[in-house]
């Protein structure tokens, strides 16, 4: 984007106040707990980490995965929810809504049942996530392109069928404590989980974040529809398998960690877009910093509220996320 | 600089057109006339190369566009489509700096000085200047029709292919548009090749005209050569009176004289 005229970029200063306020949020977020740490022992602790004291101990075999994993969660749900709303000009998609988010949980769900290794949980949720990707998209194709309406409501026909397969797989399950943990990861909390949960998910969201990244020039021709972007040289199957595998990547990377965490997706790219435009370069940086941001204080709500008890994030962000729907459903429509 | 051979089209499985051979020179303008659904725009876009043809074959330069990478095509060829949605949020001289995308690695983010340069030489060829700090949705359908013009100079084609520019135009921004697109063909030395609907317009803007009739092109030559009665009859169905005119050619509707008029 050329602009000789323009002396500041306003996108610009957005985006380097959301790092701002990521920061503030991270260091809080690890400040803020059951022990509560003074901002400066945090400092301190990140800069010269001492395991020997009991604070190093909590700080960074409890409070920071969690935290890392928060981030992890929000900035992968938001980069995934900004590119499916790029690519298919709807700001009422996101991983939720279409699907994939239930798709991956109903995979893990029956593969915690069959009892398949922990590290290859990411793998089945990327598969399954690809797959009903793949479905939904069949189900919404019409004669002239990728159908608004048929795509929501394929992905919630789907969501509702893989919730109930999940149901079966917890009722069905011959042992209690397989139940308990498949009940305790889904509903989209981060109690409990540590470092040995984030690596192999780290892995998948950073080669999502990756073709993202890679196709941003490319979503910035889309801008100006399929055919124009098609006149512009840009390889319009490609940019969509990419959007589709990257999305699906970021979906099992925090479906994993995380179970099925809403509306983060739908949300944030709305809120990216009001501050930095439509200039893809821009929105898929921001919507995983500001998904970042959302989750990492939504899990701080939702562990401070009444300690030692934790509310799900899953729920915490329902309540919020809903209402928020809602309003865009029907500010869209009035439109 | 384009020839096209023996060209065959389908549209949703159905041939529409057959045996289109036609030259399109550097340095004309060429009108693609005809009724409406003949086949015009998707022989426009088997040009651009955004249609696969159904037999016969394209040249651009003696090398095939089938051939041609998605960008290089773009690079070379500049289609601008009769429709698609107004981006949101951009201004006049964001729309026109899209036109480099087709010259930039997928791994280079930002604008060189020579993607720079080009966007400036195309808002100064389009004189659109005073609008280049203008969001691009608060444009009038003329304007848009500049800045798509200007966004495919900035692409630096060579032959520029426009669907239908002025079919939402009054007729002072049909004149200039057409004039801006005759400009590119006499003085850059582009081959630029225009969809209309208006013979008169076509009559005084084309160096040439091709004229699709059913299944095929009919003819391909001078205005006043191409713009026959009897030909037009039979293509368009209805009466059509040419006056060779010391300005031009004019064409006239033949309108019988209504029985009931006021008296």
């Amino acid at each position: 984007m050329i602009s000789p005229r323009r002396s500041y970029r306003p996108e610009l200063v957005a985006l380097a106040a959301a790092l701002f306020v990521a920061c503030a949020a991270l260091i809080g977020a690890i400040s803020i707990g059951a022990v509560a740490f003074p901002f400066g022992a945090v400092l301190g602790q990140v800069v010269h980490p001492d395991l020997s004291t009991q604070a190093g101990r909590i700080l960074w075999e409890i409070r920071i995965p969690r935290v890392a994993i928060a981030a992890l969660v929000g900035a992968s749900l938001g980069l995934a929810g900004m590119l499916l709303q790029t690519m298919l000009r709807n700001p009422l998609v996101d991983p939720y809504l279409t699907g994939t988010s239930a798709g991956a949980a109903c995979a893990i769900a029956i593969g915690i049942a069959a009892g398949i290794a922990t590290a290859a949980l990411p793998l089945l949720a990327f598969v399954a996530a690809l797959a009903t990707a793949l479905l939904v998209a069949a189900l919404a194709r019409t004669g002239s392109g990728i159908s608004h309406e048929r795509l929501i409501l394929a992905g919630i026909s789907l969501s509702a069928l893989f919730a109930g397969i999940v149901t079966l797989v917890i009722l069905l399950s011959p042992r209690a404590s397989t139940s308990l943990s498949i009940l305790a990861w889904l509903g989209g909390s981060l109690a409990g989980r540590g470092w040995s949960d984030a690596r192999v998910a780290a892995i998948y969201a950073a080669i999502g974040a990756a073709i993202a990244l890679a196709l941003a020039p490319m979503l910035n021709g889309l801008r100006f529809g399929e055919a124009r972007a098609r006149a512009l040289g840009v390889d319009v199957d490609r940019v969509q398998w990419g959007v589709v595998g990257a999305a699906s990547l970021l979906t099992a990377a925090a479906v994993s960690v995380s179970g099925i965490v809403g509306f983060v997706g739908l949300i944030v790219p709305h809120v990216t877009r009001r501050f930095v435009g439509t200039d893809a370069r821009l929105t898929l940086v921001t919507s995983m910093v500001l998904g970042a941001v959302l989750v990492v204080i939504a899990d701080t709500v939702a562990r401070s509220i009444d300690p030692p008890l934790e509310l799900p994030l899953g729920v915490l962000l329902s309540m919020f996320g809903v209402p928020i729907f809602i309003y865009l459903s029907f500010r869209r429509r009035a439109a | 600089m384009i020839d096209i051979d023996g060209v065959a089209l389908a549209y949703g499985g159905c041939r529409i057109l057959e045996d289109v051979s036609l030259r399109v020179r550097a340095g004309e303008l060429l009108a693609l006339v005809g009724p409406n659904g003949i086949g015009k725009s998707t022989l426009l876009r088997a040009i651009a190369g955004a249609q696969p043809l159904d037999g016969g074959r394209i040249r651009f330069e003696g090398r095939e566009i089938a051939g041609f990478a998605p960008r290089e095509r773009s690079r070379t060829i500049a289609l601008i489509e009769a429709e698609g949605p107004a981006p949101e949020g951009l201004l006049v001289e964001d729309v026109v700096a899209a036109g480099r995308l087709p010259h930039r690695p997928w791994w280079r983010w930002s604008s060189t000085p020579a993607d720079r340069h080009a966007v400036e030489r195309a808002i100064v060829r389009t004189a659109l200047a005073p609008l280049r700090g203008r969001p691009f949705a608060e444009l009038s359908s003329g304007e848009r029709q500049r800045v798509w013009i200007a966004l495919a100079v900035a692409q630096n084609a060579r032959a520029f292919l426009l669907d239908e520019p002025t079919s939402h135009l009054d007729i002072k921004h049909t004149f200039e548009t057409l004039t801006l697109a005759r400009r590119l063909a006499h003085e850059d030395g582009a081959a630029v090749v225009v969809v209309l609907h208006d013979l008169n317009v076509a009559a005084a803007f084309a160096d040439r005209i091709a004229l699709l009739g059913e299944r095929t092109l009919l003819a391909c030559d001078t205005p006043a050569t191409v713009f026959d009665e009897s030909v037009l009859a039979r293509v368009y169905g209805i009466p059509i009176a040419v006056r060779h005119e010391p300005g031009g050619l004019v064409l006239a509707f033949a309108v019988p004289p209504q029985r009931s008029a006021a008296v």
